[in-house]
C-alpha cells in the first residue's frame, strides 16, 4: 500500500473541474469520484511559475525550487554561439536541483514517477522506477528505469503499447495549430487510449512494486483543453450545438469520465491509509488574440529576418517553432512561442554581433517601453506586464532565462512567425495557460477545508515529502499548506525541516568518495593477500 | 556507462562503442535497415532518423561514453545551418577528437 499517492493533472483548472463535478442537466456528473474528493478534502489555487509552462512548472513541482535554481525555462534550450544559435531540448540533466524522487530514495523510501516531464534520462540513485513522459515511443525503452521494467510492462500489462502511451511529436505539435473540425475531433480522441495506457502502467506498478511515494501524471487534460477549450469553458460551451460541436462536447466528457474512473481505481489501490494529492502545473483560460512578437520587433528594428533561399530545408526551418533570424542583424528577439520571452543579444567579445555590454541597461529600458506601447488596431495595450529576469528568476541559473518575460492580457503565447498585422483576433477562442492551477488533498489526516488561500507551485514538493514521512529540506522555497490537514494529524505529524538538498555536484563528490572507499578496500584486500 | 567507454579510447573502439549504442538505440524501431552498421551508415538515409532522434542520440552517446556537454553543435551545424545527414564515421571522428 502506498503511503502517498500523487496524481499530476497537466493544465487542470477549476474552471473545468468545477463543471465536471457538478450536476449538469442532460449530462449528469461527469466526475463523481472527483466530486467526492473535493467535498471531503481541501484544495487551493496553485500559482504557477512566472511563465506558466509545462517544463519549468513541472520541474518546480519535482524539485521544490524555482526556475532560477533548477535551470529549466522552456521546452527548447538554445545556446547563443555568437553568430549561430544551437537548439536542443531540455532534459533531466539540465535540472540542477535534486528531484523529490531522489530525496525520498536516499532516505529509504521507494518511489515511482510515471509520465513526468524532464525525467529522461532517469535521475540517478532512484530507489524504485521512472517511466518518463514527453518521450517518443522509439526512445521509451532506453529511458525507462530500471531498464528491465520496460520488458516487464510489455510482458505483463495486457494491451501495453508504447506507441499509444508515448508522445508522438508530430501529433503533439498540433496542440497549438489550427485544425479542421475532423482533425480537432481526432486530436481529442487520440488522447483517450493514451491516458488508459498510463493508467494501466500506474495500476501495474502499484500492484507489483508497492512504492511508498507513488506518482503519475495525466497530460491529456492540457492537450485537450488547448484544442477543445470552447467545449469545456462554461462561458463558451455552445447552447444550441451543431452536430460536430455536440460530438466535441461528448468526446471531452468521455475523456474526463474515463479519467475519473482511473483516479478512483488508483486511490482504491493506494488503500485507505494513503494520503492523495493532486496538482497541475498551470491552469487554463481562453486566448482571444495572436501577437506576432518578432514581427513587432522587426518593425521596431530589433529583429532582422533570415533570408530564405526557397529550399525545402529553408521552408521547414521557417515553419519550425524556433526563431529563424539573421543573427548578425538582430539585437532582441523571441526564441520560441512557448517562452513568451525576449532575449537580448549582447556581444560576447568585441566584433561579435549584438549590443555592447555597457549599453545593456539603457537598451533594455527602451525595449520595455516599446513592448508596453504595443497595441492592437483599437489602440488597446496587449502586453500587461514585462518581467525582468533578476526580479522573477533569482538563482544561479538566472542567465538561462529570457532577459524579459511577457505577460499578455489574454495569457496567450506569442507567435514568432513573419506575418502582419502584429496583432489579430482569433476566430474561435483557443485554450491557453493560466497562472492558476490546482492543488488538492484527500484522505486520512486531510481536513475537509474546502477552498483555502492560493498556494505556490513550490509548495507541492514539501507537501509530498511531509506526507510520506520525511523532513522538508531547508533550501526548499515553498511550505507545507498546514490548512490542508486536520489539527489532530498535524499534532501527530508536525512539519519538520531537515538538511538541505544535495546538488548534482555534491552527489558526484559523494560518488567519488565511494570510489576512494572502494580503492581503500582494494588496497586492504591486496595487503591481506585476497587479491593479486 | 558502458564498460568500453574509457577516457583514452582507440578510434576503432570508439566506432565499435558507437555502433553498439546505435544498435541498442534503434532496437525497437520499425526500420527497413538491414545488414550491419559501419562507418558509412548514415543516420537519416539508412537508419530513418528524424530530428528528435538526433537529439535523443546525443543524450545516449553522452550517457554511454560518460561525457557531458560535448560540443555537438560543431558536428551538427555547418555555416549556421544544420547538416543534412551524418555518418557513423563522422560521429566517430568527432568523438575521437573530444574524448
Amino acid at each position: 500500500m502506498s503511503k502517498t499517492l500523487f496524481i499530476g493533472l497537466d493544465g487542470c483548472t477549476y474552471t473545468v473541474l468545477n463543471e465536471m463535478t457538478r450536476e449538469i442537466p442532460g449530462e449528469g456528473v461527469t466526475m463523481p469520484f472527483m466530486k467526492s474528493v473535493m467535498e471531503a478534502g481541501a484544495r487551493a489555487k496553485l500559482a504557477s511559475t512566472p511563465n506558466p509552462l509545462t517544463p519549468p512548472a513541472w520541474a518546480s513541482i519535482q524539485t521544490g525550487r524555482g526556475p532560477g535554481h533548477h535551470g529549466v525555462f522552456d521546452f527548447i534550450r538554445a545556446e547563443d554561439k555568437g553568430g549561430e544559435i544551437y537548439w536542443t531540448l531540455y532534459d533531466s540533466r539540465d535540472i540542477d536541483c535534486e528531484f523529490i524522487w531522489q530525496i525520498a530514495s536516499r532516505q529509504g523510501k521507494k518511489v515511482a514517477a510515471l509520465n513526468f516531464p524532464l525525467t529522461a534520462p532517469a535521475p540517478e540513485n532512484v530507489n524504485g522506477c521512472v517511466v518518463p513522459g514527453f518521450i517518443p515511443a522509439k526512445h521509451l525503452r532506453r529511458n525507462t528505469y530500471p531498464r528491465e521494467l520496460f520488458d516487464r510492462m510489455k510482458q505483463d500489462i495486457p494491451g501495453f503499447d508504447p506507441k499509444e502511451l508515448a508522445w508522438d511529436f508530430d501529433n503533439e505539435k498540433q496542440a497549438m495549430e489550427k485544425l479542421s473540425e475532423e482533425d480537432t475531433e481526432s486530436w481529442v480522441r487520440y488522447h483517450l487510449p493514451r491516458e488508459e495506457q498510463w493508467f494501466r502502467v500506474a495500476e501495474y506498478i502499484m500492484q507489483n512494486d508497492d512504492p511508498d511515494l507513488m506518482a503519475v501524471m495525466f497530460d491529456g487534460t492540457d492537450k485537450i483543453q488547448h484544442q477543445a477549450w470552447a467545449f469545456l469553458d462554461p462561458e463558451l460551451v455552445p447552447t444550441n450545438p451543431e452536430p460536430w460541436e455536440q460530438r466535441m462536447r461528448d468526446v471531452c466528457l468521455e475523456y474526463f469520465r474515463n479519467l475519473d474512473g482511473y483516479i478512483k481505481r488508483l486511490v482504491e489501490l493506494a488503500g485507505p491509509d494513503a494520503q492523495v494529492f493532486f496538482a497541475s502545473d498551470h491552469g487554463f483560460t481562453a486566448s482571444t488574440e495572436v501577437l506576432r512578437i518578432n514581427a513587432f520587433l522587426a518593425d521596431k528594428g530589433y529583429v532582422k529576418w533570415a533570408e530564405s533561399d526557397g529550399s525545402e530545408q529553408a521552408l521547414r526551418r521557417e515553419a519550425s517553432d524556433f526563431a529563424n533570424l539573421d543573427w548578425a542583424g538582430t539585437t532582441a528577439y523571441c526564441r520560441t512561442p512557448s517562452s513568451n520571452g525576449i532575449n537580448i543579444r549582447v556581444a560576447q567579445k568585441p566584433g561579435d554581433s549584438g549590443i555592447p555590454p555597457e549599453q545593456y541597461e539603457r537598451f533594455r529600458e527602451k525595449l520595455i517601453g516599446d513592448l508596453y506601447s504595443l497595441s492592437n488596431e483599437k489602440g488597446e495595450p496587449v502586453v500587461i506586464d514585462v518581467l525582468k529576469r533578476e526580479d522573477w528568476f533569482p538563482g544561479k541559473h538566472m542567465e538561462r532565462a529570457p532577459d524579459l518575460t511577457l505577460v499578455l492580457r489574454d495569457h496567450g503565447f506569442v507567435s514568432i512567425r513573419n506575418f502582419q498585422p502584429v496583432v489579430i483576433q482569433r476566430e474561435l477562442a483557443a485554450g491557453t495557460h493560466h497562472p492558476d492551477g490546482i492543488f488538492m488533498a484527500y484522505g486520512p489526516g486531510v481536513a475537509a477545508s474546502g477552498m483555502i488561500d492560493r498556494r505556490q507551485i513550490v509548495d507541492v514538493a514539501p507537501t509530498l515529502l511531509h506526507s510520506v514521512g520525511l523532513k522538508v529540506p531547508k533550501d526548499f522555497e515553498g511550505e507545507v499548506p498546514t490548512a490542508f490537514f486536520s489539527e489532530q494529524w498535524l499534532a501527530q505529524n508536525p512539519v519538520q525541516h531537515g538538511p538541505k538538498t544535495q546538488s548534482p555536484g555534491e552527489r558526484q563528490a559523494g560518488e567519488e568518495m565511494d570510489e576512494k572507499e572502494k580503492q581503500q578496500l582494494m588496497e586492504q584486500l591486496q595487503m591481506l593477500g585476497y587479491m593479486e | 556507462m558502458n564498460d568500453l567507454a574509457t577516457p583514452s579510447m582507440a578510434p576503432e573502439a570508439i566506432t565499435a562503442q558507437l555502433i553498439a549504442t546505435l544498435e541498442d538505440f534503434t532496437a525497437d524501431w520499425d526500420s527497413e535497415f538491414e545488414g550491419d552498421m559501419n562507418r558509412d551508415t548514415k543516420l537519416l538515409a539508412d537508419l530513418s532518423f528524424e530530428s528528435i532522434d538526433i537529439i535523443q542520440l546525443v543524450v545516449a552517446i553522452e550517457e554511454d561514453f560518460g561525457k557531458r556537454k560535448l560540443p555537438f553543435e560543431t558536428l551538427l551545424m555547418k555555416d549556421g545551418r544544420y547538416v543534412d545527414d551524418l555518418s557513423i564515421g563522422q560521429i566517430s571522428d568527432f568523438l575521437a577528437q573530444q574524448l
